[in-house]
């Protein structure tokens, strides 16, 4: 063999082995590491069923940015403690960030200050000044005040400024439900429509609660639900018992469940404000995964609503929005 | 020289007893001291109502064992949308992200041994429930586990039921009084083992219990109200006036066929289903649903959940629930027809 063929061996046998070296080891090229980001989603409720559509799109966004969620609802509905611990615990536990639907306007801010940790953080339905007073934290919110306008408009629009729009009152108003009344009141105010607050909530009863819709006088009333379980209970209320059927001419509320989409659908409801929770969802997570990164997040403004009738169910853009594929 | 080196064996000798044994120490701790479970779930369809029932349950369990045992568990309940694919993807991603159980209720039981493959080498006990894994399969690992309600026992609970009611009074079944009850039967998944089962042993019960019974039609409705709704519509046209039972492989089939039947404005005909779930307790109450035959969700989920914890733990399977051959839990069940529970 010539000087030139050895050679020539030796150089083949290096060329294979740095191939070998590249392709089948981490000495040369060092595969990165997809790092997995533990987040915790706490919402202010016993149960996910006003956020299915948000854990779809939450689930989604999982997925594609390897984030590892635990999605956590409370022992009791509304509890400001039991949120407060959950908070507390999930930070202790290793969560690289917190998305938070708060049950009472400004505890975030208060358990920030004394837990002293400044883990990233995600609002969701807050007041979208809330997280801008936070260090690390960002809000994805509806434009709820808008929503309750708009719904006071249809209502006006449909049934005039007369005394005939009972209010169904939030048992425990978070701050969407809140800014959802107070952005239907003024819309009703603005045009001298009278909203008369019934006493009698879902606790009282059917009996004492069709007593305070008679009282309203002969003419039949309109049903506005503050929050999305009033509208349910209102609505089957509605379904099942005639009685109410003939007291009440319009339901109206909010909410995005499918049995709210199905009472809208067989004429129970008459209108509905919908949100986009899919969208919610995704960006919530993006935007804790962003966060975790120390990233810049960008800020999404309000995502998007809108209110529907019966016959926008079957419209391409809400049928979208309100029926997200996985 | 020969003393040294046997000097040396022993000091190597101890060191490694003394690390094996330390070893020993640190792995007991770290289970004594584990705070907190993750339990991976993954469901056939998150849209089928028993299923839905028994996820509410198995929450309502995770809650109340947090609260009592200041234990945090977490657990992240996903739906395989009818697709053994997805459920083998999120069998992966479970494993992947240190879950220390899983309880699936599979989409196809012969393609468990996918999944316990996965388990198997990861050491992750697995529950199964609803739909049973072949026998094969759940004999290759003692860390394999199964939770149903018994397949046989419902079907002869609800044959029961039509056969109660005919003995009280067969014209209210035999409306047309020609001394035959003309039955359909609407069927669950034909790849189920549990409407095999259900659909042979209702009528097996009907016909041991003397009820005079003739087939006029059935079809297979995948245990859906949609589906059932529409096979019913269909005979209710092709057969009118002739159709007095409807026997249901599940309640969701049996609230479709009563769907169909209200809106062809059509009374009088007597469904049974199975399952109990809250809908179908709603008809029974309202006396559109005959009767249903129910098991105690609460138990099967607490079965699931407490087998479930007792694998991530590593503990000893509690006495209350009884397990046949080790592995498999059958949940006690009862008839419910209106005003009563048997």
């Amino acid at each position: 063999m010539t000087g030139k063929e050895n050679f020539f061996w030796i150089f083949y046998g290096l060329v294979l082995l740095g191939l070998f070296l590249l392709s089948s080891t981490d000495l040369i090229i060092k595969e990165e590491e997809a790092g997995i980001y533990p987040i915790s989603v706490i919402v202010g409720d016993t149960t996910d069923d006003q956020y299915v559509n948000f854990r779809k799109g939450m689930e989604r966004a999982a997925i594609e940015l390897n984030g590892d969620v635990s999605f956590i609802t409370l022992y009791e509905k509304g509890s400001a403690r039991q949120q407060r611990e959950m908070i507390l615990r999930e930070q202790e536990d290793g969560s690289q960030a917190l998305i938070v639907d708060p049950v009472e306007e400004g505890m975030i801010a208060q358990i920030r200050q004394e837990s002293r940790a400044s883990i990233p953080l995600i609002l969701i339905n807050a007041k979208p000044g809330e997280a801008w007073e936070l260090e690390n934290a960002v809000s994805i919110t509806f434009d709820y005040h808008g929503m309750g306008r708009r719904l006071g408009e249809e209502v006006l629009k449909e049934y005039g400024a007369q005394e005939r729009v009972c209010l169904l009152e939030a048992e425990s108003p978070n701050g969407a439900d809140l800014l959802f009344l107070q952005g239907f009141c003024e819309a009703m105010e603005e045009e001298g429509g009278l909203v008369r607050t019934l006493s009698c909530g879902r606790g009282s009863g059917t009996e004492a609660f069709l007593e305070e819709v008679a009282q309203g006088g002969p003419e039949k009333a309109v049903l506005v639900a503050q929050d999305p379980e009033g509208l349910i209970w209102a609505a089957q209320l509605l379904a099942e018992t005639k009685e109410a059927a003939d007291l009440v001419e319009g339901l109206y509320g909010r909410g995005n469940t499918v049995s709210a989409l199905n009472y809208l659908d067989k004429g129970i409801v008459q209108g509905l404000c919908v949100t986009d929770d899919f969208s919610a969802g995704y960006l919530s997570v993006k935007a804790a995964v962003e966060l975790a990164q120390n990233r810049v997040v960008k800020d999404t403004g309000f995502l998007e609503s809108g209110y529907i009738r019966r016959e926008d169910l079957r419209d391409e853009k809400y049928e979208k929005m309100l029926y997200p594929i996985e | 020289m020969r003393n040294m080196r046997k000097c040396y064996i022993r000091l190597s000798s101890l060191f490694l007893c003394a690390a094996l044994l330390l070893t020993g120490c640190a792995a007991a701790e770290k289970k004594d001291e584990k705070n907190s479970i993750r339990i991976g779930v993954s469901l056939y369809r998150g849209d089928d109502t028993f299923i839905n029932n028994i996820r509410g349950e198995l929450e309502k369990c995770a809650k109340d064992y947090e609260q009592e045992m200041g234990v945090k568990v977490s657990m992240d309940i996903q739906d395989a949308k009818g697709s053994q694919n997805t459920q083998n993807n999120q069998v992966e991603r479970f494993l992947s992200l240190g879950c220390d159980v899983l309880c699936i209720n599979p989409v196809d039981r012969t393609a468990a041994s996918v999944i316990i493959d996965k388990a198997m080498a990861a050491e992750i006990p697995v529950v199964f429930f609803n739909r049973q894994p072949v026998e094969e399969d759940m004999d290759r690992w003692d860390q394999l586990y199964y939770v149903e309600a018994a397949a046989k026992e419902s079907a002869v609970l609800q044959g029961s039921i039509v056969v109660d009611r005919y003995r009280e009074s067969p014209e209210s079944l035999d409306q047309n009084g020609d001394g035959v009850v003309s039955y359909v039967l609407l069927e669950g998944e034909s790849s189920h083992q549990d409407s095999l089962i259900r659909t042979e042993w209702s009528v097996q019960t009907l016909k041991d219990g003397g009820v005079p019974i003739e087939k006029i039609t059935g079809g297979i409705a995948n245990w859906e109200r949609s589906q059932a709704s529409a096979l019913m519509e269909q005979w209710l046209e092709k057969y009118p006036g002739q159709i007095e039972l409807i026997v249901c492989n599940n309640d969701d089939m049996a609230l479709g066929a009563i769907d169909a039947m209200e809106r062809a404005e059509i009374s009088g005909i007597s469904v049974v289903g199975i399952d109990g779930t809250t809908p179908g307790l709603e008809a029974v109450e309202s006396g559109r649903l005959m009767g249903t035959v129910s098991c105690d969700k609460e138990r099967y989920a607490g079965a699931i959940f407490h087998i479930a914890v007792s694998g991530a733990l590593g503990r000893e399977i509690p006495p209350e629930i009884e397990l046949e051959e080790g592995k498999y839990y059958r949940c006690p069940q009862y008839i419910v027809i209106k005003n009563h529970q048997k």
